[in-house]
């Protein structure tokens, strides 16, 4: 296991104020950073697990039935003792919610608030449409970066097909602000009810018309009203857009990039470290999950025949060969990443088990930062694997 | 059984939770299908990795390609189906251009909440609508759809619903509401959800499950379970395994397998065949449509016969 990758990570647990976990869906990146959350905590940090997810991922890791929309301390002292200092929060962030309270909170006049919180498009889009879970992550990850409960913010990003989405979610927001778009549909032939085609300029009417055929005006208009509800916190949107991509640029935060041996969720690593190295954003490590161990690895080899009847031998050859093949084929997409990139990744094996509680995420989380012993080499498989095993036994 | 069910529709949707393998079973979907002799069109939805490569074909693009006799595939990206619908709309080219060159039509399409999916579906729905020939026939018996996993399955089924009660009125309202009640046509479009045997897929899909049904009116006809452990022991064998392997027992099986690591791979394989067994039970348990299970391949990548195995389970099942 790379010393480099263990130091870079284990130094961003220790002082970094938000930590962004991302990468593509499926890998695993919920329990990685509620893994990553615990060995924080335990460390004394003051630690917030924040997942943006409509379905209850973490809350099962964590062995809750639902999470809260604000942050809910969890009991630490179970796999803790008493004597530590730190503490483990988690919630999940409700789009439609934060998206109210930003309203509620921002808007220049009650009347303001009620037409934005009344208007048919907002009620739809504000919670159910894939995009505002970009945008309320971003809006939430700012507010908690700045809550003094906290001294590190662990943000589980969205479940997005591409988990860039969710980085260029605000450039995406600020792209929009910028342009004259904006302008363009609160133009007054625009305003609500007072739709009209007579428009000042020949280049105008036929703009209105292409998107009359194509969209049709009553979406438009509805759109233009919801943005007109808007007004006066656009400034607003702005700059705390401006003030998340600060934030993600400087040094106080840092990303965690997850993936499985899977060449797509490999791939989209690789893509996403590029674009962290471009724009300028702090990575930190690549974790990858369920690695397949090799099922040779730690035994050494012996001469002497075993004593096996053939029938078996030939299956128990068979199931070990299976193995051994998945562990290379896993082990050849590791060192492309690690090739491409230069920088080396954290493995973590597959684990026989799914995991339900406090403590096996702390056991996932010492497999991760190699606490529990090599958790990817052999025999001496670490303690903690060992207990996600036995865990299997109350899955059934 | 299963698969006469899904063929019968023209439309099949796959849902489930990122990283479970729906383009793999799409694809051996889309196999069998053909198998049946009939006319397939496999769609995914920007794919960074398009399914053609397990058939050895370069990525798809865009437009249909024929990758196999009766096979056909398409990658559909939003932004280019929203610049062809603008095309077609506008009919004027150089007016189409003007508007697909002006920042304010990227900008908008990027940030508009909803259209691209809804632009995807407004594709398929044509692509499904399409007749060709004299008497005219459909251009595709089958259509598979490998819906992109957002991680929360229903957020691209849903779109049409919430466009259509957001725009009532307009072109997107009334594509969004013809594409909802295909979605809901029970007769047309099936519904099949894959999981893997694990806690969150599972977990996962029954969610998804549940809300199709209740919020959308959209019912799944079908589960798969994919990358299922499957029995390598006889349960004597099991028991030998496990009661040799608490043993310490040493010894070579062949070149570079000792009895000792074999036996470690052979417990893994009995722990993780018992987890398959447990949720595909658990599955079975909470759903009324059929669970059809497909097994782990091990091999070093996806290939042709790998599918067509898998292809035949489907037919099996």
């Amino acid at each position: 296991m790379s010393a480099a990758a263990l130091q870079s990570l284990s130094r961003a647990l220790d002082e970094r104020r938000v930590l962004v976990v991302c990468g593509a869906g499926g890998v695993g990146k919920t329990t990685t950073a509620a893994a990553l959350g615990v060995q924080s905590a335990l460390r004394g940090r003051r630690v917030l697990v924040c997942t943006i997810d409509p379905s209850r991922r973490l809350a099962t890791s964590l062995g809750l039935d639902r999470l809260p929309d604000r942050p809910r301390e969890l009991d630490l002292a179970r796999v803790a003792g008493s004597g530590t200092r730190g503490t483990l929060w988690a919630m999940t962030l409700d789009t439609k919610r934060t998206f109210d309270a930003l309203v509620e909170k921002h808007a220049a006049t009650d009347a303001a608030r009620r037409r934005i919180l009344d208007n048919r498009f907002y009620r739809q889009v504000s919670s159910a449409l894939a995009g505002s879970h970009e945008y309320m992550a971003m809006e939430k990850l700012l507010e908690l970066s700045a809550d003094e409960r906290f001294d590190l913010v662990l943000l589980d990003t969205p479940p997005t097909r591409h988990a860039l989405d969710f980085l260029e979610a605000p450039e995406r927001l600020m792209g929009f602000l910028d342009t004259g778009i904006l302008r363009w549909f609160l133009k007054p032939y625009f305003v609500a009810g007072r739709l009209t085609l007579k428009v000042a300029t020949r280049t105008g009417a036929i703009a209105l018309k292409i998107a009359d055929s194509v969209l049709g005006l009553q979406f438009l208009q509805d759109l233009s009203e919801f943005f007109l509800a808007f007004e006066g916190m656009y400034a607003g949107f702005k700059e705390r857009a401006g003030r998340v991509r600060a934030l993600l640029r400087s040094d106080r935060a840092g990303f965690v990039l997850v993936a499985s041996p899977a060449p797509h969720t490999l791939d989209e690593a690789l893509y996403f470290h590029q674009r962290l190295d471009q724009s300028g954003m702090p990575f930190v490590a690549f974790v990858i999950n369920r690695v397949h161990p090799d099922p040779a690895q730690g035994f050494p080899a012996t001469r002497a025949a075993a004593d096996v009847d053939d029938e078996l031998a030939e299956a128990l050859v068979e199931v070990f060969q299976d193995q051994r093949r998945l562990a290379r084929a896993d082990r050849r997409s590791v060192e492309r990443l690690e090739g491409v990139t230069g920088e080396s990744a954290l493995l973590v094996p597959e684990f026989d088990a799914d995991v339900h509680d406090l403590r096996e995420l702390k056991d996932v989380g010492d497999v991760m930062l190699g606490e529990a012993g090599s958790g990817r080499r052999g025999r001496g498989r670490a303690r903690g694997t060992r207990r996600l095993a036995a865990a299997e036994g109350r899955a059934r | 059984m299963v698969l006469d069910d899904l063929l019968a529709r023209r439309l099949v949707i796959l849902s489930g939770k990122g990283g479970v393998g729906k383009s793999v079973v799409g694809t051996a979907l889309a196999l069998a299908a053909r198998a049946r002799g009939k006319r397939i069109l496999f769609i995914e939805v920007d794919a960074p990795l398009p399914a053609s490569r397990y058939l050895g074909e370069g990525p798809v693009g865009g437009r249909e390609k024929e990758v196999r006799p009766g096979l056909s595939m398409v990658n559909l990206v939003p932004t280019d189906v929203m610049d062809e619908y603008v095309r077609e709309t506008v009919r004027v080219d150089m007016l189409a251009r003007k508007v697909l060159a002006s920042p304010i039509y990227r900008r908008f399409f990027a940030a508009a909440p909803g259209l691209p999916e809804l632009m995807v579906l407004g594709k398929i729905m044509v692509l499904e609508e399409e007749r060709v020939g004299w008497p005219r026939r459909p251009k595709y018996d089958l259509i598979v759809v490998d819906a992109p996993a957002t991680g929360h399955g229903l957020a691209f089924l849903r779109v049409p619903l919430v466009a259509s009660n957001a725009v009532p009125v307009g072109p997107v309202g009334a594509n969004a509401r013809r594409i909802l009640s295909l979605l809901r046509d029970t007769k047309k479009t099936a519904l099949a959800i894959v999981a893997v045997p694990e806690e969150m897929a599972v977990v996962e899909a029954l969610e998804l499950h549940a809300m199709a049904g209740k919020e959308l009116g959209i019912e799944a006809r079908a589960f798969v379970l994919n990358q299922c452990h499957e029995r390598r022991f006889t349960g004597a064998q099991e028991t030998e395994i496990l009661r040799r392997a608490s043993e310490d027992e040493d010894g070579r099986l062949a070149p570079g397998v000792t009895l000792e690591a074999a036996l470690a791979a052979a417990r893994r394989h009995i722990r993780r065949r018992k987890l398959t067994q447990f949720y595909r039970k658990r599955l079975e348990r909470a759903v009324d449509a059929p669970v059809v299970s497909l097994p782990l391949l091990f091999t070093d990548r996806i290939d042709e016969p790998a599918l067509e195995s898998l292809a035949e389970r489907l037919e099996a099942a």
